[in-house]
């Protein structure tokens, strides 16, 4: 069963009927993993004897009559999510070996849903990036051409059709410019909609636990499964009395897709191209084109840093060696720290801490934390008003092709990468990401941003697109 | 004194709720450490925290019992510092918005004339962690934490710095104690940290506008160290200012055994916390008509309660007036009443006897295992007269300190009062026949000489006598005779 060309459902319905086993699905997959991971680095630590295992317990619950909608479905789980089985990492060698004493919310409703964790999967620095260029285990090469990054590994092991779901995060866009990256879908949900219990976030404000999958069609059969209230993430208590999805159907509504004009001009011409093309394709399926403004990006990605870092200064202090990390030898506390502080947090980590720290101190606090707050609302408003005027809207999803793995980058042009995804984050908005088209046989995807709650309909119109990765890998 | 000093306090108060502020963990001390705690009080990766409404219900009605304006919108800020005392390396705190200002309370000032003193803020936090320092060995000292407390809700409370000499703050203190036990929101046990506090002092001269120098007193474990270490910091500084030099803004700590203040630390170590909103937590929302509820819903206070005991039970106002001091104790008396209805003897017995043993063994009247329906029995044994008063002091001595029963120790040690007319004959008449001369002055008109006679009875029945009934056995037989 080739997992790539077919879907989440039929693969479900296959080992509920007994064609192949949760085992034998498993065991298949554990050996293409094997091979796969050795050339793109994708995983930080691979289950092995924890899946068989869950895979056989699958196959005993579905002999005793188990409803399982997600039965024997391989998936990979971030190493900043916790799952209790494996080691998670956060993305820090100091945790090669930490074993957290939960399991995130999402990985558990699917697991109990049937679906078997393969495997954790790398990230960059303290999960603090877009590309794994700064992970402390190297990055992970993208599957399309092996000299770049594939963004985020979970999109990488989806894409080679290691996993039929990676369970990924999103704070500025990593979830999505992985998928972009590696021609694949994924789905950065409303703000509350999916539990974070079990996500350590370096950013509270905007980290949010997503899907990718190979199409659409795989996301919208769990996204019943992984939303809800759960009493452990408060945010969640805006879908406690059910969620308030908006849903509309391509084909028997009219829809508006708003495309803002002046966003394109950001881009190189040969991926303009992409995205006037993928409109026009828009047009032709009949959706209503509506060209519509969106004038803060740029601030909105500043605001996006500033709040992300000062943020990360305080997520991290934990790890510090007292409960957290290695103990670092020294004679007194403050050394201690240090000592605890260099061997756990990478180059990346430390930067953002440093620069956090500074932005929330005395005076720079008004200058700039205050003011990336003001921008943060106004970008809400923004977003808000746009989608007043149009359904959903479409937008980049990278700002660039995958990074080089071997290529000299500063930091500044690495973070302008998020300069898409990351407003979108301030806005609170859902954000889908699907295959536009290629540049040069390396995949680009686009955004298509709908208003809170609305992810049924991009995932309905994202679909209607159709598969546009006409190349293989 | 030629200067004038100003004081302002920084109260901590745990509040008495079930649970720690952002977790299930117990919030109840246990000596063994690291016992209350759970993966979201340790700070792990990943877990988010949960706001306790009940810690929200409780601040809230600490807020509106000290005159506060709530705020309907606040929120926690982090307050971020490195110290292994917070697992998370941050304190959860109410930095830009309170949720009660602009409040106060009222004490007596020096001159007895009734003041009001601003409360300038109340807002939540969560408590650290207590660190244990071992003694440097030859390899060094090592400092343990117990993560027990961390968690653990509190209210701190910030009076403006209305204060005038150290019995004021006293008084305040006092004052605010007695509000949160009513409120019901703590228990205010200053040695037991459920309240902590720290002082800002300063002194200026009389007139003048502007505030002088202030220096922070902290380490204060008890109302009289707070007025003690105060009285130090106001010679202190005092003594500065008078040399013509200026007074150093310092952090000071009380030392208990040496009786003086010691530097903590100068102003150059002056932390900036770097405070901002806590992104896990909700906003606090609260709507107006919670805390008009809050309002109307706040328990009695000292001064209507003893207002009251006046008016229901008939008690004279310095009766009302000691029973209130303590809530603890106000409640043990209306519990006595539930049970032995006679308000004015079970003031009586409550504000006295009770009140000393209380004070000897050092306890709050719901510490004692002399409970109400004790008292109450004391008193109905009194009532039926088969106790003397005096011997009922006796009981209620040694039932207090044995945990036994009253009755149980009337029988146990026959004190049983004697009324049995028959058995009381004889003895009055052996007194009678042994007393000549006191019989013949009593029948020449000295009404003391009975007195006498009657103690005789008593001591011959060890107190056990019914006075009363000898009384008029002692009328009639001479009367007779």
């Amino acid at each position: 069963m080739e997992l790539r060309k077919t879907t989440v459902h039929r693969v479900a319905e296959a080992v509920l009927e007994g064609e192949i086993t949760a085992h034998q699905l498993i065991d298949k997959t554990l050996k293409n993993c094997s091979v796969l991971n050795e050339g793109l680095n994708i995983f930080n630590a691979v289950a092995g004897v924890d899946a068989t295992e869950q895979a056989r317990a699958i196959d005993e619950k579905i002999k005793q009559g188990g409803e399982l909608p997600l039965a024997g479905i391989p998936i990979t789980v971030k190493d900043d999510l916790c799952y209790g089985v494996l080691p998670t990492s956060f993305g820090s060698s100091a945790f090669s070996e930490f074993i957290s004493p939960v399991t995130a919310a999402v990985v558990e409703s699917l697991m109990e849903a049937g679906a078997v964790v393969i495997g954790k999967t790398n990230l960059d620095d303290m999960g603090q990036g877009s590309t794994t260029l700064t992970s402390p285990g190297g990055a992970t090469a993208n599957p399309w051409q092996a000299e770049r990054t594939a963004g985020s590994a979970g999109a990488a092991a989806v894409a080679t059709g290691i996993c039929m779901l990676a369970v990924e995060s999103d704070s500025g866009g990593a979830l999505r410019q992985g998928a972009s990256h590696c021609g694949v879908a994924g789905l950065r949900p409303t703000t509350g909609r999916v539990s974070r219990h079990g996500l350590n976030a370096h950013c509270s404000s905007f980290a949010r636990v997503g899907i990718t999958a190979f199409s659409c069609e795989n996301i919208s059969g769990v996204l019943d499964i992984i939303s809800g209230f759960d009493e452990r993430d408060a945010a969640t208590a805006v879908c406690r009395k059910g969620i308030p999805e908006i849903i509309k159907t391509p084909g028997s509504e009219d829809i508006t897709i708003g495309y803002p004009v002046t966003a394109f001009d950001f881009l190189q011409p040969e991926l303009r191209e992409v995205f006037e093309q993928a409109r026009d394709d828009f047009a032709g399926l009949g959706y209503k084109i509506k060209n519509i403004d969106l004038g803060l990006l740029r601030e909105g990605l500043q605001a996006y840093y500033i709040i992300a870092l000062a943020e990360a200064s305080s997520n991290h202090a934990r790890f510090d060696g007292i409960r957290f990390g290695k103990t670092g030898e020294a004679d007194n506390l403050e050394n201690m720290y240090f000592q605890s502080r260099a061997e756990i947090l990478g180059k990346e980590a430390r930067r953002r801490s440093i620069f956090g720290t500074f932005l929330l101190s005395k005076g720079n606090y008004g200058r700039y934390y205050r003011q990336a707050l003001k921008i943060w609302e106004l970008i809400r408003q923004e977003f808000a008003g746009v989608l007043k005027e149009c359904d959903l809207l479409m937008l980049p999803t990278a700002k660039n092709l995958p990074r080089q793995l071997k290529g000299e980058v500063s930091f500044l042009d690495e973070w302008s990468d998020d300069f898409f995804c990351a407003p979108v984050s301030l806005s609170g908005m859902p954000a889908l990401t699907i295959p536009a088209g290629q540049v040069n046989r390396i995949p680009v995807g686009m955004q298509l941003v709908g208003p809170p709650f609305s992810e049924k309909t991009l995932l309905a119109v994202g679909s209607t697109s159709g598969p546009r990765d006409t190349g293989t890998l | 004194m030629k200067y004038e000093v100003v004081i302002g306090l920084e109260v901590h108060v745990e509040l008495l709720t079930g649970c720690k502020l952002f977790c299930a963990c117990p919030n109840r001390f246990v000596p063994e450490p690291n016992v209350n705690t759970c993966p979201v009080c340790l700070g792990f990766p990943g877990i988010l925290p949960q706001m306790s409404r009940e810690a929200l219900q409780q601040a809230l009605t600490a807020a509106v019992a000290l005159n506060c304006k709530v705020a309907l919108y606040s929120y926690f800020d982090r307050k971020n510092y490195f110290y292994p005392d917070m697992p998370k390396g941050y304190q959860i705190s109410q930095y830009h918005i309170p949720l009660g200002s602009s409040g106060y309370l009222e004490i007596e000032d020096d001159r007895g004339v009734l003041k009001k003193v601003g409360i300038g803020r109340v807002h939540m936090e969560e408590d650290a962690g207590k660190l244990l320092h071992e003694t440097a060995g030859a390899s060094g000292g090592s400092s343990m934490v117990d993560y027990n407390r961390a968690g653990v809700p509190l209210i701190e409370i910030v009076s403006e710095p209305d204060l005038r000499s150290s019995l004021e703050a006293r008084r305040y203190l006092e004052k605010l104690k007695s509000i949160m036990q009513y409120a019901g929101v703590s228990d205010c046990k200053m040695e037991e940290g459920s309240l902590r506090c720290d002082a800002n002092v300063s002194l200026r001269n009389p007139g003048e506008e502007i505030f002088g120098i202030k220096t922070e007193l902290k380490n204060m474990n008890s109302f009289r160290a707070v007025e003690k270490s105060l009285d130090h910091e106001i010679k202190r500084q005092a003594g500065i200012l008078d040399s013509g030099e200026k007074v150093a803004t310092q952090t000071l700590r009380w030392d208990e055994d040496r009786q003086e203040t010691i530097v903590m630390r100068g102003k150059l170590e002056a932390d900036d916390y770097r405070c901002f909103a806590d992104p896990e937590l909700a906003p606090i929302q609260l709507a107006e008509t919670e805390v008009e509820k809050a309002r109307h819903n706040l328990p009695e206070m000292a001064g209507e309660r003893a207002k009251r005991f006046v008016e229901e039970y008939g008690l004279p106002e310095y009766d009302a007036g000691v029973l209130t001091a303590s809530r603890c104790l106000a409640d043990y008396f209306e519990s006595c009443l539930e049970f032995f209805n006679k308000p004015k003897e079970v003031s009586n017995w409550v504000m006295g006897e009770f009140s000393a043993h209380l004070n000897n063994a050092g306890l709050e009247a719901d510490q004692a295992s002399f409970v109400p329906e004790d008292m109450a029995e004391l008193l109905q044994m009194i009532d039926n007269q088969e106790i003397s008063g005096k011997i009922a002091k006796e009981v209620l001595e040694k039932a207090f300190q044995g945990g036994k029963k009253p009755r149980r120790v009337v029988e146990e040690e026959g004190l049983l009062q004697i009324s049995d007319q028959s058995e009381l004959e004889s003895i009055v008449d052996r007194i009678i026949s042994e007393n000549p001369d006191t019989v013949e002055s009593y029948r020449g008109g000295k009404s003391k000489a009975l007195g006498h006679l009657v103690g005789q009875v008593m001591k011959e029945t060890r107190g056990k006598a019914n006075p009363q009934l000898v009384n008029e056995l002692l009328v009639k037989k001479i009367d007779s005779q």
